[in-house]
């Protein structure tokens, strides 16, 4: 049946409709490989933040799709994207997750790399003639690396569209984000929660940036909770837009909750906004502060929920994983940065109120998808009220599809190149 | 409190945390609670770092509420579980005993097995008689690692 023909067989216009999808684009496995070498080996990829190789010979492991790299700042302060395979037999050249150092030594056969990507030495050199010339031999960088606000970006394509033109009006909500601090800059510096779900890739940014809809259903008990303390009432949300941007990103757009928190703010947070009107003045700190950070996704990897980043990572048709991190915001008070930490592990990570119900739901999203009697989706909601602007975005009510629907458009332009 | 009660202490424990009896649970506490379950083996500074959970006693009853809430769609259905707890050793320092333990919990939820493992650091007091957890720190043996979702007692 569906699953045996092969991906490239398929025509995907016929799988993306404006009010509909086929399942098959979540359990198709030829149709993931080509996801991979459509999308993620060829679009701008997030791969992590500058905070997160501060000094000289700082690394971390990463993955372009299915490929692994090295974020490896070097000792001359620049930050570069090297594939982690070793130019002697391909060995995976950085097995640590994260680390300091001034080389990196293949274990395999000992070839050393320095921290800038050079070879420095092939072992036992007395066996290769002049044949072997070592500028021939250093690590592959990734082809384009670029960095918005300290968030840094690869490419596995060597031409394309600039980060910036990727970004587009992205830009306008990564702002909205990064400006929280009063001297505009995040930190990645607090950890990572990890957490790994048996579902489809797609699933997660689409669950992420629709949840003013289910989370009526499955995160009843934590949004009542937080809206008796808060004062919010979630069914009061006029004011907030959904909206999906050319490039396949998604917004929730929150910037006009009319609410403020219940409770006398602390000391520290009354200081903290004191700052932030200091920086950008009083109109443009209401749209920063009392929760009112939008919820983003920037295709096709990263998404910002309320207290952190949450990168993507595709495994297989039907794995992957999800790495949360608590966005720390630099030079506030540090009952700021506290608070956020405690607040991030109530909603999310393994033990969390809110996104434990969105990594099960997905996963029984996944099981359903198995029943092909009728294999559509359907994503028509508030289709006949989307407002449709200039640039190809189009903005909904908050509890509208059309940010998915937008996210597909995009995705049907990548995947029909072939 | 001898070293025979706190050991039957953890086992009582582990059978409510496994038959789901969330409220009596709770009463094991003391008020000053910390629960402690960091994603890092490492030594690690919580008001820095993130963790999957550091309750105090306000927000680990918000946590029993929520699990009891019938909400939760990874407990429903509840997961069957069963743990054994081992390697127990107690460090005494004035009133407060520090309780090392190992444990290896088994959970059926939906068509899955799922094996869960580390050590619980206890520290425990008497109060009114009774024994109650001053603070538990949990150190999975896969807390660096991609897991799936943690809606359980641990």
């Amino acid at each position: 049946m569906s699953n045996a023909v092969s991906a490239s067989s398929i025509n995907i216009g016929e799988l993306i409709q404006p009010d509909r999808i086929h399942g098959r684009l979540y359990h198709d496995a030829g149709l993931f490989r080509r996801e991979m070498d459509e999308i993620f080996h060829k679009v701008w990829v997030y791969l992590g933040h500058e905070s997160e190789v501060p000094n000289n010979g700082d690394y971390v492991r990463r993955q372009i799709g299915l490929q692994p790299v090295i974020m490896v700042r070097g000792k001359d302060g620049k930050v570069r994207v090297l594939f982690n395979r070793c130019r002697h037999r391909a060995n995976l050249l950085c097995p640590h997750e994260r680390g300091n150092g001034e080389v990196f030594r293949c274990q395999y056969h000992g070839w050393t790399y320095s921290n800038q990507g050079d070879l420095l030495a092939p072992t036992f050199d007395e066996a290769y003639d002049s044949s072997l010339r070592k500028e021939d031999f250093g690590l592959t960088p990734v082809p384009r690396v670029q960095t918005y606000r300290g968030l840094i970006f690869a490419s596995a394509s060597p031409s394309g569209i600039s980060l910036d033109e990727h970004l587009g009006g992205a830009k306008e909500f990564l702002d909205l984000i990064i400006d929280r601090s009063p001297v505009g800059e995040i930190e990645l510096t607090a950890g990572t929660q990890k957490m790994s779900y048996r579902a489809n890739w797609k699933m997660l940014p689409e669950n992420s940036l629709e949840g003013s809809y289910h989370g009526h259903f499955i995160h009843k008990f934590a949004f009542d909770l937080f809206d008796s303390r808060s004062g919010r009432d979630r069914m009061d949300h006029d004011e907030d837009s959904t909206r999906s941007m050319p490039g396949g990103h998604m917004v929730e757009d929150f910037r006009g909750v009319q609410y403020h928190p219940r409770q006398e703010p602390s000391p520290a947070r009354k200081a903290y906004v004191e700052m932030l009107i200091k920086t950008y003045g009083a109109e443009r700190t209401e749209s920063l502060t009392f929760g009112r950070a939008p919820i983003l996704f920037v295709f096709p990897n990263l998404m910002f929920v309320q207290t952190h980043i949450r990168r993507l990572q595709p495994i297989s048709v039907n794995e992957t994983h999800v790495y949360y991190q608590p966005v720390m915001l630099k030079d506030v008070p540090p009952q700021i940065n506290q608070e956020i930490l405690r607040s991030h592990e109530t909603s999310f990570g393994p033990a969390g109120f809110l996104s434990p119900d969105d990594i099960e739901v997905m996963e029984r999203n996944q099981v359903g998808l198995q029943a092909m009697g009728n294999e559509w989706l359907f994503i028509g909601r508030g289709i006949h009220r989307e407002e449709k602007l200039a640039d190809g975005a189009t903005i909904g009510h908050d509890m509208d599809e059309n940010q998915l629907r937008g996210l597909w458009r995009h995705y049907a332009q990548l995947m029909s190149h072939v | 409190m001898t070293d025979a009660d706190i050991e039957k202490f953890l086992f009582r424990e582990a059978r409510l945390m496994d038959e789901h009896r969330y409220q009596e649970w709770l009463t094991l506490w003391a008020s000053d609670a910390v629960y402690w379950v960091p994603c890092l083996h490492e030594d690690t500074d919580p008001l820095r770092q993130v963790s999957i959970i550091y309750d105090n006693r306000a927000k680990l009853e918000d946590r029993v509420n929520r699990l009891q809430s019938g909400s939760v769609l990874a407990q429903d259905p509840k997961p069957r579980m069963r743990r054994v707890i081992s390697n127990v050793e107690v460090e005494r320092t004035g009133e407060e005993a520090t309780v090392d333990s190992n444990f290896i919990l088994v959970q059926a939820r939906g068509a899955n097995q799922y094996t869960w493992c580390g050590k619980s650091i206890h520290k425990l007091r008497e109060q009114d008689g009774a024994i109650k957890i001053a603070y538990k720190k949990v150190l999975l043996v896969n807390s660096d690692q991609e897991m799936p979702v943690l809606q359980f007692l641990i």
